[in-house]
C-alpha cells in the first residue's frame, strides 16, 4: 500500500500536485467484500436459470442493469451537475434508434452496431446541451422536454424505418444467445453483458465522483461564480458533463434495444421519465449509491406489490409519497447515517 | 379567410384551457417554488366527480360542476396538509416535494380506476349543439369554456390584487422571509394557494371533460402543456403565464389550420427552442431572481 502512493504520487508530482492520490476512496477499497460480490455477481445467474421464476428474476436483474446505468448517469447531470435536463430518456431512445436501425436496415452486427448508441447520443447531448447552457433551472427543463417531445412525435410519424407506423423499432436483430444456448442460457449471457456495462459504467462514474472533474461540477452547482472565478470553465465542464452521461445513457439504450429486439416509441412517453426521476431522489440524489438503491428498490417494489393485485399502484404511489416525505434527502443517506450510528454504538459497547 | 377566423376561434380555446391548467402551476411555483406534478390527478378529480353528480347523483349542471371544483380544491388541500407542509424547510424541499407529489398523483389516479374503473366517460356538454358564422363551426361548449376561463382569470387576478389574501400570496411570492417577518402567516398562505390551484385545475377537468374523455390519466397531457405554458410564460409570473397561455394556444391553432394537425406540436416546440435560446428567461421571465 505504501509502495503505491509513493510510485503514483511520483507520477503526479512530475505535472502538478492537484490530487492526492493516497486520499481517493481507491485506497480504501475493501477488496474482499468487493471479491464476494463479483462471484456472488457471476455464479448467481446460473443457479436462477434453473427455474421459470429464476429466469424471471433474471429478467429483472437486467432491467436493474439498464435502468442502473441511466440513472446513474441522469445522477452525474441532475445531481452532481445541478442541471434540471429532462432528455435523458430522449437520449436512451436516440441510443436504442441508432444502433437498431442500422443492425436491421444495413444488416451490421449487433455486436458492431451497439457501438454507435453512445455515440448518436453523445452527439444529440452535444446538440441539446450547447444552448441549454445559457439557460437556467426550470428553463433547461423546458428546453430539454421540447427536444423530448421533438422526438416522440419523430418516432411515432416519421419515416417508416423509424417510426414501423406507430409501433417503433420492431424485429431488430438480437444479440443471438438464445439461438446458441436456448432460452435459459441465452439469458444468463444478455445478464453478462449487462453486467459488464454496468460495471464499466459503475466504475467510471464512481471514478469521476471521487476527481477533480468531479469536483469541478460540484463546484459550479453549489457556486457558480465562485467556481468561475477559481477558474473552472463552466462551458467546458457542462459540456463535458453532457457528454459524459450521455454516452452511458446511449450504451444502455443500444443494450436494451438488442435484448427486446424491439423499441417502442412509448418509452419517450413522460411516465417513464417520472418513474426514472423517481429512482434518482428516493435512492438520495448527488451520492453515489443513491441511484443505485434507488434503481433497485423501484425494480423490485411493483413486482412486491404484485402480491396485493388490484391495490399495486395504490401501494406503490403510497410507498413513494411516505419516502418523500421521511426521507427527503432519499433513502441512502439515511440508511449511511443508520449504519454509522449503530457502528458508533457498537464501538462503545466494546470499549466498555 | 374561412382559415384565419378559424384558427383565431381555435386558439382562443386552447388558451383558454392551457391558461386554466397553467395559472394554478404557476401560482404554487410562486409561492412554494414547488412543482406540483399532481396537478394532472387534480384535474381529473374535478371530472369525476362532476360527472358522478351529473350522472348518478342526477344534480343540476351548475350544483355538480360546484362539487367537481370543490372536490379537487379538497384534495389539494389534504396533499399540502398531509405531505407538503411537513417538508417545508428542509434542505431538499424541491426534490422532495416533487416525488411527493408525484406519489399523491399516483395514489390518486389509481383510486380512481378502482372506483371508476378502466372505461373512459364523457360528460354531456352543458349547452349542446353548435352555429355556424363566417364559415366556422363553434360549438356552445366551447363558448363556455372560453368565457368561464375568462371569468375566472379574472376573479383570480382580483383576488391576487385587491383581497389580503391575495395580496398576502404575492408578498410571499416574492419575499417570503420578509413577508415572514412582517406577520403573514406563510403556511397558511402556501395552502390556499395550493386549494385554489387545485380548484382551478378541477375547473378545466370539469369544463374539458365534455370535449375530451375521462380516465384516470386524463389530465397528464393537459399538465405537461401547462407546465410547458407556465415556464414559457417565466415561472412564478401570473401575467406571463396568460399570456403564454394565448400565445401558445393561437400557435398551435394557426399550424393545425395551416399546416396540419401533425405540425402542430413540432413546430409549437421548435419555436420554443428558438424563443428559450433567443430569451432565456421566457416571455415574461424575472431574470436573475435567486431566493437564498
Amino acid at each position: 500500500m505504501i509502495q503505491d502512493t509513493t510510485v503514483t504520487e511520483s507520477r503526479f508530482n512530475s505535472i502538478s500536485k492537484r490530487l492526492d492520490w493516497a486520499a481517493g476512496p481507491w485506497a480504501r477499497t475493501n477488496w474482499v467484500a468487493l471479491g464476494i460480490a463479483i462471484v456472488v455477481a457471476l455464479a448467481l445467474p446460473l443457479v436462477l436459470a434453473g427455474f421459470a421464476t429464476g429466469r424471471f428474476i433474471l429478467h429483472l436483474m437486467i432491467l436493474f442493469f439498464t435502468w442502473g446505468i441511466v440513472t446513474q448517469s441522469w445522477n452525474l447531470i441532475l445531481g452532481v451537475g445541478g442541471i434540471f435536463s429532462f432528455a435523458q430518456v430522449a437520449l436512451f431512445a436516440i441510443g436504442g434508434l441508432a444502433s437498431g436501425v442500422v443492425s436491421q436496415q444495413l444488416g451490421v452486427s449487433p455486436f458492431l452496431s451497439i457501438w454507435l448508441a453512445p455515440i448518436a447520443a453523445t452527439i444529440a447531448a452535444l446538440v441539446i446541451g450547447l444552448p441549454s447552457l445559457r439557460l437556467r433551472g426550470p428553463y433547461v427543463v423546458l428546453l430539454t422536454l421540447a427536444f423530448a417531445e421533438l422526438l416522440r412525435n419523430f418516432a411515432t410519424q416519421g419515416p417508416a424505418w423509424i417510426a414501423g407506423g406507430g409501433y417503433g423499432l420492431r424485429y431488430v436483430p438480437k444479440l443471438g444467445f438464445e439461438e446458441m444456448w436456448g432460452t435459459g442460457m441465452g439469458r444468463v449471457a444478455y445478464y453478462y453483458v449487462g453486467l459488464l456495462l454496468f460495471m464499466i459504467a459503475t466504475y467510471v462514474i464512481w471514478r469521476i465522483f471521487h476527481s477533480p472533474v468531479g469536483m469541478s461540477f460540484r463546484a459550479l452547482r453549489d457556486s457558480e461564480t465562485y467556481a468561475i472565478s477559481r477558474g473552472v470553465d463552466p462551458f467546458r465542464f457542462k459540456l463535458l458533463l453532457f457528454a459524459l452521461s450521455a454516452f452511458f445513457t446511449g450504451l444502455a439504450g443500444g443494450y436494451l434495444v438488442h435484448y427486446n429486439g424491439a423499441q417502442s416509441p412509448a418509452i419517450l412517453n413522460f411516465p417513464l421519465t417520472i418513474n426514472l426521476l423517481a429512482m434518482v431522489v428516493l435512492g438520495g440524489w448527488g451520492t453515489f449509491w443513491g441511484p443505485i438503491l434507488g434503481t433497485a428498490l423501484l425494480t423490485v417494489l411493483p413486482e412486491v406489490f404484485r402480491a396485493v393485485d388490484v391495490y399495486r399502484n395504490l401501494a406503490m404511489g403510497l410507498t413513494l409519497a411516505l419516502i418523500a416525505v421521511f426521507a427527503p434527502q432519499g433513502l441512502f443517506p439515511l440508511i449511511a447515517d443508520g449504519v454509522r450510528k449503530l457502528l458508533q454504538l457498537f464501538r462503545k459497547q466494546q470499549e466498555e | 379567410m374561412e382559415k384565419l377566423f378559424q384558427a383565431i376561434y381555435g386558439g382562443i380555446l386552447y388558451g383558454s384551457i392551457y391558461g386554466l391548467m397553467a395559472i394554478g402551476l404557476t401560482l404554487v411555483w410562486g409561492a412554494l417554488r414547488m412543482l406540483n406534478l399532481a396537478h394532472g390527478s387534480l384535474y381529473v378529480v374535478g371530472g369525476y366527480v362532476a360527472w358522478t353528480a351529473l350522472n348518478e347523483w342526477a344534480l343540476p349542471a351548475l350544483p355538480s360542476f360546484a362539487l367537481g371544483v370543490i372536490a379537487a380544491a379538497l384534495v389539494g388541500l389534504l396533499i399540502q396538509v398531509l405531505l407538503i407542509n411537513r417538508l417545508l424547510g428542509r434542505p431538499s424541499f424541491f426534490n422532495a416535494a416533487m416525488i411527493a407529489t408525484v406519489g399523491a398523483a399516483i395514489v390518486i389516479e389509481s383510486a380512481m380506476l378502482l372506483i371508476y374503473g378502466p372505461r373512459v366517460k364523457q360528460m354531456a356538454p352543458v349547452i349542446p349543439g353548435h352555429f355556424k358564422t363566417l364559415g366556422v363551426v363553434i360549438q356552445y361548449q366551447g363558448l363556455v369554456i372560453i368565457v368561464a376561463a375568462a371569468i375566472s382569470l379574472v376573479l383570480l387576478s382580483l383576488f391576487l390584487r385587491k383581497s389580503r389574501y391575495g395580496l398576502a400570496i404575492q408578498a410571499v411570492s416574492q419575499q417570503m422571509d420578509a413577508a415572514r417577518l412582517m406577520g403573514i402567516p406563510t403556511v397558511l398562505t402556501f395552502t390556499i394557494v395550493m386549494a385554489i390551484s387545485a380548484g382551478l385545475a378541477g375547473l378545466a377537468g370539469v369544463l374539458l371533460s365534455s370535449v375530451f374523455y375521462l380516465a384516470p390519466t386524463a389530465g397528464f397531457n393537459p399538465m405537461v402543456k401547462a407546465l410547458v405554458v407556465t415556464i414559457f410564460g417565466g415561472l412564478g409570473s401570473v401575467k406571463g403565464t396568460i399570456w403564454a397561455a394565448y400565445v401558445i394556444g393561437l400557435l398551435e391553432a394557426f399550424l393545425q389550420v395551416y399546416f396540419g394537425a401533425g405540425w402542430a406540436l413540432p413546430g409549437l416546440f421548435l419555436f420554443m427552442m428558438i424563443m428559450l435560446i433567443i430569451r432565456p428567461t421566457g416571455l415574461f421571465g424575472m431574470g436573475e431572481v435567486q431566493r437564498l
